[in-house]
């Protein structure tokens, strides 16, 4: 069976669960896409504001989400003033060891995904080949870092078009995301060691745990940083973070982090060994509680509240992201990204 | 209730990006092979209890990302691991060349008397060689290493490379093993040795630190 991205689905597939959870799923799908056509209807475009922002957390319908980042993300305008540009950069000078690595990747990107197997057609491994060589023409400095293929992946599968998938990989890269995948990899760097710090804060228990088997983060969360949780977390589930992320930056991923742990607390906790940690934390991107993405990722008016620590009152739902695991603000992000990435500096 | 092992090693798999280093694991620790993995991102591993002359082994096997940014992240298991295995791919010149990388890395990060073993991966694709057996024999002598051609596709010299290597940790620890073996006859204390040792090595990690 092939999920609509073009997805295999795995052998042990539960199809009860997944059905149960889609029908209820395909009610709040159809709302959405409602709403989003009126609103899209309405203005003619696609500007942040406090609307937009409710809506993105409570997901972008599929026929609008490739529109809906294109705006959000500024790679519209970018789009949009530099004409010809990426056909250019692929018409221009070249370099072959930067064309040698993203090739090693192309059979190895969604070897499971029907559309990327050599034989499709059309395959989609010439579209990512493409938008990987732009981009690393594009910015030299970063050029090419393995995990790029996987996200430009996704892009291409959303978008279904090179150049907006070019512009929105730029987006992530250059604009959204710190330095993860620059060659001192500084920002992924930085950004586990915030989250170790925040685990340490909100859930001293888990980083309790850590210390005491001296586990490396890097063993159990690059992946989720560099992979923007592709190929980690459910297709479905993966999108609406990236709803968040092209909208409201980098901050979803710790969200989404710190849900993941904190909901899973006591069951890291009964772990008694490296081995045991690692697997658990593979665990923990599994099951029924990721696959049902909108009670995950539901959000309403008030959450950011609670995060920004304004003390909003809320009753009713579980508004998972944006509630579990306690406030979270921007500023305390920004703060132990400055603390965190001058010790790593000054360690190397 | 008997110990399901009596020692715990780590071994490590490096090499350039795309000879076969995740593919090698799944062979050995599943015998499984799939021509397409996922490229490999940061660290993973997976682990295999072997008996080595009457004694059981786990092994924690860790596979790492190839591409050379990556060794930020990488470096800091090399200094865990008691087994390398250098990984090039037959079919390509560059990664055998960068072989002599490796080893130099391997000299700055990993620990003093780690084991090291030469793997010439995809034997099987005899077409596309661009490496000579005897250029990796020659290699590996420079080194004083030992030398396999494998092939994961074909389960060629897999289980015997993976065997040699745990083979030479347990000789280098020798000493402490024997002496275990001698007055306490005790298999327990051969795993408890090795996790204490795990706990006094590398002080940049808390003294806790425990493999097992």
């Amino acid at each position: 069976m092939i999920d609509p991205y073009g997805f295999e689905r795995p052998e042990d597939f539960d199809y009860a669960a997944y059905e149960e959870f889609f029908s209820t799923y395909l009610v709040i799908l159809t709302k959405r896409a409602i709403k989003w056509s009126k609103l899209l209807k309405g203005s003619g475009g696609v500007r942040k504001s406090v609307t937009v922002k409710r809506y993105v957390r409570k997901g972008i319908p599929l026929e609008h989400r490739a529109r809906v980042w294109m705006a959000v993300s500024g790679a519209q305008a970018q789009m949009d003033q530099n004409p010809g540009y990426y056909h250019r950069l692929l018409e221009g000078e070249s370099s072959s060891s930067l064309e040698e690595a993203i090739r090693t990747d192309l059979n190895r990107t969604f070897p499971d995904n029907v559309m990327f197997r050599k034989t499709a057609d059309p395959c989609l491994q010439k579209t990512l080949y493409n938008v990987l060589l732009a981009y690393g023409l594009h910015n030299r400095d970063v050029g090419y870092c393995q995990g790029m293929n996987f996200i430009a992946g996704y892009l291409i599968l959303i978008t279904k078009n090179e150049e907006e998938s070019f512009w929105l990989l730029d987006a992530l890269v250059g604009r959204i995301l710190p330095d993860y995948y620059s060659p001192a990899m500084l920002g992924l760097k930085t950004d586990q060691e915030v989250l170790a710090q925040l685990v340490r804060m909100k859930l001293p228990a888990v980083a309790a745990l850590m210390d005491g088997h001296g586990v490396l983060w890097t063993l159990l969360v690059s992946r989720w940083f560099i992979c923007l949780f592709v190929d980690i977390l459910p297709v479905e589930t993966v999108l609406r973070i990236w709803d968040c992320l092209f909208n409201e930056g980098s901050k979803i991923l710790f969200r989404v982090a710190l849900t993941l742990i904190k909901q899973h607390q006591d069951f890291i906790l009964e772990a008694s060994s490296v081995p045991d940690i690692c697997d658990k934390f593979k665990q923990i991107t599994k099951g029924d509680f990721v696959t049902d993405c909108h009670t995950f990722m539901q959000a309403r008016h008030v959450y950011h509240c609670a995060w920004l620590g304004i003390g909003c009152y809320e009753t009713g739902t579980l508004t998972k992201i944006f509630s579990e695991p306690g406030r979270l603000s921007m500023a305390t992000i920004a703060r132990l990204r400055e603390s965190c990435r001058a010790a790593l500096q000054a360690q190397s | 209730m008997a110990k399901q092992y009596d020692v715990l090693f780590r071994l490590l798999l490096i090499g350039d990006s795309g000879v076969g280093k995740t593919c090698l694991l799944c062979r050995f620790t599943d015998n499984e092979f799939h021509s397409s993995h996922i490229s490999t991102i940061g660290v993973d591993f997976k682990m295999k209890t072997i008996e080595v002359d009457g004694i059981k082994v786990r092994i924690q096997i860790w596979d790492t990302a190839g591409q050379e940014r990556y060794q930020t992240i990488t470096k800091q298991y090399y200094r865990r691991a008691q087994g390398i295995f250098l990984v090039y791919d037959i079919s390509s010149e560059r990664s055998y060349q960068h072989i002599m990388k490796w080893v130099s890395d391997v000299d700055e990060y990993a620990p003093e008397g780690v084991q090291k073993i030469l793997i010439g991966n995809k034997a099987d694709e005899e077409q596309k060689r661009q490496v000579g057996r005897e250029q990796g024999q020659q290699l590996a002598k420079e080194y004083g290493m030992d030398f396999y051609e494998t092939s994961a596709c074909t389960n060629l010299n897999i289980k015997e490379s993976f065997t040699r290597l745990t083979e030479l940790v347990l000789q280098a620890h020798r000493r402490e093993l024997d002496g275990l073996r001698t007055c306490a006859g005790n298999e327990l204390a051969l795993a408890e040795l090795e996790e204490d040792e795990g706990k006094a090595e590398g002080p940049a990690n808390s003294s806790k630190t425990c493999w097992c």
